[in-house]
């Protein structure tokens, strides 16, 4: 009987607390759009600069560790005096040493291309160089999807296993 | 003797500044010390207007600059009290015509005389408020619990802790109204001073008789009956450097209120 009752207690201030925490009152939201506003102020994040924080944030990442990238979170917060950058990521997968490798040569393959490109635009007066290094940039592009197509090939083995 | 030089500040306007300085410096006589107000808010003083003195000003601070007159005869003496004077602000001239040396020239002067110095700001972050906390040393900041406010109230005290003279500043909580924050409609004394993360001199709850003191000239310190007023008297009373807590705005003040009250305590005592 004890029980019964108990258990019924506790559904209806657990009702009564559901609806409680519904209605966010006045004041709340006051305080909790100034704290994001002041932290935009203090720091002269906009929100473009913050999403593009973020957007790097997970490039740079996900060469390390298999995550859930739209649910990584970035925020400004303050404590006490002090504000601090907060990242909340969602790692599904720790990646292995071999996986992490292969990505870190394709990031540095990434910006050997890029620095040829600059160079390429620099030196538009060869135009029979700057033909030489599109084409050997053309070749590489065409190999790094095959590259993550067996990347992604081996996650799923692996998951299944 | 040397006075302390106080600027009395907020970003936004309309959130009691000009009240604010009356006030205190109304106090801060009351309680014997020699207090000169400065208004540098040029071309739109009415720091006069609040203290009743508007008929009595003869000279104002851009004349004292333009050197046509001598910085004691630009002091007006309060009505009541002979221990408080204010250096008007010139009410047909731009922010330009006092520059920040100047100023601080005058506070320097005016320290020698007085020991308090309280500079009113205008409204804004340009020119007018570079040169009212140009001579200043301490800084109180005044601001009410809504959001456009605090923000305003946050960037000013980004600018005041850049400013090497401004040795402290405080916040001053204006405009409070105990039975929203109650409804959880306004934001509390502790979320404003949390999100600002300043120090509190002084909370002030909101009043028509503040109204009232302004039509007739005559600051609400000088009304011993009003909240407020008590209020600006503790805020006065701090800045000496007396201790004094908070008042409870907080408290029932209506007549279930006191009977509630009673009742608590008499269930308190049984246990």
């Amino acid at each position: 009987m004890n029980e019964i009752f108990t258990n019924l207690y506790n559904k209806v201030i657990g009702f009564f607390r559901q609806t409680e925490k519904e209605e966010t009152s006045a004041k709340d939201v006051a305080c909790n759009r100034l704290r994001v506003v002041l932290m935009q102020d203090r720091t002269n994040l906009t929100p473009e600069l913050m999403e593009r924080m973020r957007k790097e944030l997970v490039e740079l990442l996900s060469k390390y560790v298999e995550m859930d990238k739209e649910a990584l979170e970035l925020n400004l917060e303050q404590d006490g005096d002090q504000v601090a950058l907060m990242l909340s990521i969602p790692v599904i997968r720790a990646k292995d040493e071999e996986e992490i490798q292969k990505a870190l040569q394709e990031s540095e393959e990434e910006k050997e291309k890029s620095e040829e490109e600059d160079s390429s635009e620099e030196e538009t007066s060869e135009k029979d160089a700057s033909e030489e290094t599109n084409a050997n940039d053309d070749s590489e592009k065409e190999e790094n999807p095959q590259e993550k197509e067996t990347q992604e090939e081996e996650n799923t083995s692996e998951d299944k296993k | 003797m040397s006075g302390r030089v106080i600027v009395i500040t907020s970003g936004k306007g309309g959130v009691g500044k000009t009240t604010t300085n009356a006030n205190i410096g109304t106090a801060l006589a009351r309680a014997g010390k020699k207090v000169v107000m400065i208004d540098t808010d040029l071309g739109l003083r009415n720091l006069d207007l609040l203290l009743g003195l508007e008929n009595r000003i003869v000279y104002t601070i851009v004349d004292v600059v333009e050197e046509r007159c001598k910085l004691k005869q630009a002091l007006v003496k309060d009505k009541k009290n002979p221990n408080l004077c204010l250096l008007a602000a010139a009410q047909t001239r731009d922010k330009s015509a006092v520059t920040e040396e100047q100023l601080k020239d005058i506070c320097e002067t005016l320290k020698k005389d007085f020991d308090f110095i309280l500079v009113d700001c205008p409204a804004g972050i340009e020119q007018g408020f570079q040169n009212a906390v140009a001579g200043a040393s301490e800084a109180i900041v005044v601001t009410t619990p809504e959001m456009s406010a605090v923000r305003d109230a946050d960037r000013i005290i980004g600018l005041l802790e850049a400013k090497e003279e401004i040795k402290s500043y405080k916040l001053l909580l204006n405009r409070v109204r105990p039975n929203l924050v109650k409804t959880n409609d306004m934001m509390s004394v502790d979320d404003v001073v949390e999100i600002l993360s300043a120090d509190l001199i002084g909370i002030i709850p909101e009043d028509t008789g503040i109204i009232t003191s302004t039509n007739k000239g005559e600051p609400i310190v000088n009304d011993d009956k009003s909240l407020a007023g008590k209020a600006y008297r503790n805020v006065a009373r701090r800045i000496i450097g007396e201790d004094v807590p908070f008042l409870n705005l907080e408290e029932d003040t209506s007549v279930m209120g006191k009977v509630k009250k009673f009742f608590s305590g008499l269930m308190g005592k049984e246990k």
